[in-house]
């Protein structure tokens, strides 16, 4: 899973932590997203989405290709 | 319940149950310990004395399950959570079959005519199975 929630948050002038606080996780689990280490489920996935004032949900996340 | 899980945070590194991450979480623990300290550490113990330690006990460990359960933890938690509990079960599933079949060994080359087993063991192995079963049973029919 590739994701661009830091090319988002950062245009958004919007830290992990606050990101975190909105969707209820972790600052951790954003880190660990945001380096693509770890699949959200698809609920964090929609949340995370709106807290990034995004629409879809591929916008934020995608597919990597290998 | 007394204590509010978000003043503690899961114990990842050393063990299980939780550990303090505020400053009320350790006044929390404090205050948890320190009746026993005072009716255990002060003079003799009475019977008096016995029934308010095994009241308080009761009442630490309600909470502190209570607290276990209720620690904040998001989806990434939980999986790792599982993923280590797992692990340490898997660990212990098999020190207790080696433990059994030890025992059992042993009895066979002593010519006991039932294999001394602990009884404990074999408890904790039936327990875990049964566990596991109503788990699955659970979680099969909520999704």
């Amino acid at each position: 899973m590739e994701t661009k929630i830091a090319y988002y948050r950062n245009k958004l002038s919007m830290t992990q932590e606050e990101l975190a606080k909105i969707v209820g996780v972790t600052r951790q689990t954003i880190i660990s997203l945001e380096q693509n280490r770890y699949n959200p489920s698809l609920l964090l996935a929609y949340k995370i989405t709106r807290a990034l004032k995004m629409k879809y949900v591929e916008e934020v996340f995608g597919l990597s290709v290998a | 319940m007394i204590g509010k899980p978000h003043w503690f945070k899961r114990r990842k590194y050393t063990g299980w149950g939780f550990t303090p991450a505020t400053w009320e979480g350790w006044l929390y623990i404090i205050v948890a310990i320190l009746p026993f300290v005072l009716l255990m550490g002060v003079s003799p113990i009475n019977q008096t004395r016995m029934i308010l330690i095994i009241i308080w006990a009761l009442i630490v460990c309600v909470d502190f399950v209570d607290i276990v359960i209720h620690l904040p933890k998001d989806e990434r938690d939980r999986i790792h959570e599982a993923i280590a509990e797992r692990n340490a079960l898997w660990i212990i599933v098999a020190v207790l079959g080696i433990g059994i079949a030890f025992q059992a060994a042993s009895g066979a080359v002593s010519h006991a005519l039932i294999p001394q087993v602990d009884p404990f063991l074999l408890v904790a192995l039936f327990a875990g199975l049964l566990a596991k079963i109503i788990s699955n049973i659970y979680l099969d029919k909520k999704d």
